[in-house]
């Protein structure tokens, strides 16, 4: 597998997990708040 | 005079309806979203235009166009439930502030009714799937060659898709997937008459945790898979996955790879399909939309980038080898239906994972098609004011009818890719081209984003403003360009006939059906518009609502 090929892969997967996380932890904050 | 309407009368059952939760309408818009294309169109999208740098017109797409229209269309549906509509026709009327924008509204209304007509049927080939994989597979030799096999595939997909003739009987009688599609249409139709909390959201709730179960346990298998001992160094999972990532910067100078890029945006997010629309009318004024509609986008994204471009290339390199999963990973149906029926021959346990995937699949679809009748339910429920049970009994009639022309027409799938084409594209552009006009342009942005905050949990940051006016527009007006210039002729071609070839008569019906279809909904918008004045109601957007605390329209 190539460099370019990792870096591709962990920076797409990495921003589309990242996102889901700070959004889902975001939701559930002021779930908890409502 | 001020003959503004105090409050907006309550014309339909559907406007008691409303989400139980935040989390609950999250997952439905998600679930939505999240469907076939996320597990079969995306990975073979990125393979083929250019592997890892087709991630970057697709996450260009997904900033400045999947992100700000879905933004735009959640906060239209909210401001249009406080004025009493759940339609888009409806609300697109309010923010485009008279009958042209209500009249395209009734586009936003066709695309998910008449993606429905096919999009059910290949629902219901995954769940013949799973059940056929559960009960002893499907009949691939799992000693033979991979081109026996793939050619068993194709062979067993034909007969599932029915794709050899026209027609829903044969020698053998009824064709089984016919019963498949009644188990599927029935659930759908159950779920959508139970209503959004009841019905939809509840599914939804069930339904996403245990996709997302089911395709990590699918992704540790895959990502733990040995090397094919005839040819370690080629068909081993780093090699599959370099099939899918590895980078071809040349690619980016093709109009085709943005097309697809955006292509691959809009049909995955659901975005200008009218359905963010219908679904955010059910929110309260004070429900957020801004992080909810961020939220349900990523939560795409993630079983999408995450899940979808890890699993399906991956594993069919290691068990088919590169050759046979380039031949093999074009389009939805090639990657889904012959290439990876391969893979759970080969794989040990196969049947297992086999039934596990395309339980999955079913669950992904269902959860899309759920939202896709939705739409026309509220449509026929506030247009007619019909209650819940006659709505949806209407709808049900509809899509039957479109269900069976797509049954029939069988023979080669030409139907379902004329609809899937002219609707499930070509509109998908003008729809969303509309909302972001009517809310950017017509109401204004200002007013729009104002409306967006209301009750927000997170502020849009400001250059997304300037995106949804200039940048989101000019965008999607250049890709449309791009779209009709290389596909349009050739689809065009099938119906007219041209270069030797007499028209398409299959094609010719389908668009009979799409312009039977819109005509009809058209019809019914003007009666709606009617009933909808005679009762008071301020379908051209020229009141604030009533509990909206800033003067004018949003």
């Amino acid at each position: 597998m190539t460099t370019l090929a990792w870096i591709f892969m962990l920076v797409s997967v990495g921003f589309v997990v990242g996102l889901t996380i700070w959004c889902f932890w975001k939701v559930l904050k002021h779930q908890g708040s409502d | 005079m001020d003959s503004r309407p105090a409050s907006p009368p309550d014309n339909t059952r559907d406007n008691k309806m409303q989400w139980g939760t935040r989390l609950g309408i999250i997952l439905a818009v998600a679930g939505s979203a999240v469907g076939l294309g996320n597990f079969l169109r995306f990975p073979g999208n990125a393979a083929a235009n250019g592997g890892g740098a087709f991630m970057i017109p697709y996450f260009i797409s997904f900033l400045l166009l999947g992100i700000p229209i879905g933004w735009a269309e959640w906060a239209m549906g909210r401001y249009g439930g406080r004025k009493g509509f759940h339609s888009t026709p409806a609300i697109m009327g309010v923010w485009g502030k008279g009958p042209v924008a209500r009249y395209m509204g009734a586009f936003g209304v066709l695309v998910p009714l008449v993606i429905y007509f096919y999009y059910v049927v290949i629902e219901s080939w995954c769940l013949r799937y799973a059940i056929a994989y559960a009960t002893g597979g499907i009949g691939v030799d799992p000693g033979a060659a991979v081109a026996v096999q793939v050619e068993a595939s194709k062979a067993y997909f034909g007969e599932v898709a029915f794709s050899g003739s026209n027609g829903v009987v044969d020698a053998n009688g009824v064709h089984p997937s016919l019963w498949f599609w009644v188990v599927t249409f029935t659930l759908n139709v159950w779920f959508v008459f139970r209503g959004l909390s009841k019905g939809i959201e509840k599914f939804c709730l069930w339904a996403m945790p245990t996709m997302a179960v089911c395709a990590l346990i699918v992704l540790g298998r895959v990502l733990t898979l040995p090397a094919d001992p005839t040819n370690p160094a080629e068909q081993n999972v780093l090699a599959g996955l370099n099939f899918m990532w590895n980078p071809d910067f040349s690619v980016l100078r093709n109009p085709q790879t943005w097309l697809a890029a955006s292509g691959q945006i809009f049909f995955s997010m659901s975005v200008g399909f009218g359905l963010i629309i219908n679904y955010a009318s059910y929110l309260r004024r004070k429900d957020d939309v801004v992080l909810s509609g961020l939220t349900a986008a990523a939560t795409n994204e993630f079983f999408e980038v995450a899940l979808g471009g890890m699993i399906t290339l991956t594993a069919s390199v290691v068990f088919l080898g590169l050759a046979a999963t380039q031949a093999n990973s074009g389009g939805t149906f090639s990657t889904g239906f012959f290439a990876l029926p391969v893979v759970f021959a080969r794989m040990p346990a196969g049947d297992f994972f086999g039934a596990i995937w395309f339980f999955m699949l079913f669950l992904a679809a269902i959860t899309s098609s759920l939202s896709m009748l939705q739409p026309a339910k509220a449509f026929f429920a506030e247009t007619l004011g019909l209650p819940n049970g006659r709505a949806t009994a209407l709808t049900a009639a509809i899509c039957l009818v479109g269900n069976l022309f797509v049954l029939w027409f069988s023979k080669d799938l030409v139907a379902l890719d004329t609809l899937d084409f002219w609707v499930g594209t070509f509109l998908i552009f003008v729809v969303a081209g509309t909302q972001i006009v009517c809310f950017a342009w017509i109401t204004g942005l200002e007013r729009g984003l104002k409306e967006a905050h209301e009750g927000a949990l997170m502020r849009i940051p400001p250059f997304i403003g300037f995106i949804m006016k200039w940048v989101s527009p000019i965008y999607l007006a250049t890709i449309f360009g791009f779209f009709c210039w290389l596909k349009v002729p050739d689809y065009v071609r099938t119906i007219t006939g041209g270069n030797g070839t007499p028209p398409n008569k299959v094609a010719l019906y389908s668009w009979g059906l799409i312009i039977a279809t819109i005509v009809m909904l058209l019809v019914v918008t003007k009666l709606g518009a009617r009933r909808w004045r005679a009762a008071g109601m301020d379908l051209d957007g020229r009141y604030p609502a009533p509990d909206e605390d800033h003067g004018g329209t949003p």
